[in-house]
């Protein structure tokens, strides 16, 4: 059976610069076997399959696999699915916003300008221990007096983040990912200097599941955007850098308003045609 | 950004679309960048992403360039089979009825087509012995008993391996390989017979933690090593069908036969995936 497809690229304008997904139009009459087959082969950290919704409240509905199975719910891949729903002349109810459906049941997208942004779930943070802090800090190579501020956020999925002194000091890391791969998820934060094209440079070591480290993260930006909006060190509006090192130029667009940190990136169609599964 | 090309996602050692080994082919690539090219097979996250080119040698049907997210590589089997395909299903024609003549890093490569399934000439095939303390660790990081094991070899025809002859398939099915402890020795190959009348002659496995790969799906380099190191030694037919991937829930088949001084090495090829590309 033949089904449209298109492969985006997440939190970029600009093609091969950013985070891909695949996504798989009209995919109802696929099995989950199918889907998780399919989202398997493509070898990406995500593939999305677009179904008409079920809740008539919602403008779609996605399902979202990664080779090892389904999520309930992730960043990029909300981003993604709701531009090329959106590109292939999806119409929503209500101008301005998309209801999608999926694994935590209805999220609201806001597409303001073109550039879909989704409200940020909700987080809860906790200390950190002494002893696994002196064990990041040391597989990533930086020496304590750089370190601001430490804290788990957990929305969902959890990270260790860390505030370093600088973007540069952020740019400058070479971790020891053997070392890190006995770790946790760890995602580190450091502001630009003010009046530069990005507020702050962002990176995510992720090499306890096997990839060294992520291009760009929509659920870490989520949390650090709570934190330290919360925390005062940022403004209620910014733009984060990610992926710098690996050759990208992920953005990452943040927006609080009231009690909602909407979290958002431009998306580019990359691969456009049909998957015969 | 320039202009769209078309595009070709296809499946390889397999008739069935998603149990074999993904290639992402680019079609008239001309004018990309080396820079390009890699950023795109980073981008994809296959094992290997081909460009194809119109040929400087005049006896090619076309040239490729084969990229993994790391860099460049001169040859290797799948992409070669993969890349054939996707050039045939686009129209194109070549200059000897069945045969393709590919232009790449290593020269040119004759691909055969064979009905529906297309074979390349396997690379000639180096053997040294292995090192005794070295495959006494692999045994305990594959949790293999020495007992099981019959044969032992590395074999390089570009790719290195380290090839084990296992007593049975089913020996090779059930490794649950610690690939934590294989990432720091070597890339093994395993290889176990099938009973006699089976629908394979072989089972293969291929450990690759040392290049990030746990498991790699279907392994051209590895089965025509295997295939040139087994018939050598009298312990394999001169042609054979070999599975691979089983346990990655893929359903790849290799057909290996030797004609003469040749070894050719083939498969099916499905598309799965047919569009446009823009970067």
């Amino acid at each position: 059976m033949r089904h449209a497809f298109t492969q985006v690229d997440v939190f970029s304008a600009t093609p091969l610069r950013g985070n891909p997904l695949a996504v798989v139009h009209d995919a109802e009459g696929l099995s989950d076997a199918q889907m998780h087959d399919f989202g398997r082969w493509t070898n990406l950290s995500e593939t999305a399959f677009l179904l008409p919704p079920t809740d008539p409240a919602a403008d779609y509905r996605v399902r979202i696999f990664s080779p090892g199975g389904e999520l309930r719910f992730a960043g990029h891949p909300t981003l993604g699915s709701c531009h090329a729903w959106l590109a292939r002349g999806g119409v929503p109810k209500r101008a301005g916003e998309v209801v999608q459906q999926c694994g935590v049941g209805l999220v609201r997208l806001r597409v303001a300008d073109g550039r879909p942004a989704f409200a940020a779930p909700a987080m809860q943070t906790s200390a950190v221990d002494e002893r696994l802090l002196a064990d990041v800090l040391a597989a990533l190579g930086v020496d304590h007096s750089k370190l601001l501020r430490a804290q788990w956020l957990d929305n969902g999925l959890k990270w260790l983040a860390l505030q370093l002194d600088s973007a540069a000091t952020v740019l400058a890391l070479a971790p020891d990912h053997a070392a890190m791969k006995g770790l946790v998820e760890t995602g580190v934060v450091g502001l630009h200097p003010s009046g530069s094209e990005c507020d702050v440079e962002v990176r995510a070591f992720i090499a306890c599941v096997d990839v060294p480290e992520d291009p760009v993260t929509g659920s870490l930006n989520a949390s650090l955007a709570q934190w330290l909006i919360g925390a005062g060190v940022l403004p209620e509006r910014y733009v984060a850098a990610q992926g710098t090192r690996l050759g990208r130029a992920g953005r990452v667009h943040i927006a609080r308003e009231g009690d909602t940190v909407w979290v958002g990136g431009d998306s580019v169609r990359v691969i456009e045609g049909e998957v015969a599964l | 950004m320039s202009a769209a090309r078309p595009f070709t996602q296809v499946d390889v050692f397999t008739p069935v679309a998603l149990r074999g080994n993904p290639v992402a082919v680019v079609h008239a690539a001309d004018g990309l960048s080396d820079a390009q090219m890699q950023d795109f097979a980073r981008w994809t996250n296959l094992s290997e992403t081909t460009f194809l080119l119109a040929p400087t040698d005049a006896a090619a049907d076309y040239r490729v360039r084969i990229f993994t997210p790391g860099g460049e590589l001169p040859f290797a089997g799948h992409p070669t089979l993969g890349s054939c395909h996707a050039w045939l299903e686009r129209g194109g024609v070549p200059k000897r009825s069945g045969e393709v003549v590919q232009q790449c890093g290593v020269g040119l490569v004759r691909i055969r087509r064979d009905g529906e399934r297309a074979a390349f000439e396997a690379p000639p095939l180096r053997s040294e012995p292995a090192d005794p303390a070295l495959l006494e660790r692999v045994l305990a990081a594959l949790g293999v008993p020495a007992a099981k094991l019959q044969r032992a070899q590395w074999l390089d025809n570009g790719p290195k391996w380290l090839a084990l002859l296992l007593d049975s398939a089913d020996t090779v099915l059930a490794i649950e390989p610690d690939h934590a402890v294989l990432k720091g020795l070597a890339k093994v190959g395993v290889v176990g017979a099938h009973p006699a009348g089976s629908e394979a002659a072989f089972e293969l496995r291929a450990f690759a933690a040392p290049i990030g790969v746990p498991e790699d799906p279907v392994t051209g380099s590895l089965n025509a090593s295997v295939a040139h190191w087994l018939m050598g030694l009298g312990l394999a037919p001169t042609a054979y069908v070999a599975a691979q991937g089983t346990r990655l829930g893929r359903a790849g088949r290799v057909y290996l036969q030797r004609e003469g001084d040749s070894l050719w090495v083939g498969g099916h090829s499905v598309s799965c995936v047919r569009g446009d590309v823009v970067f």
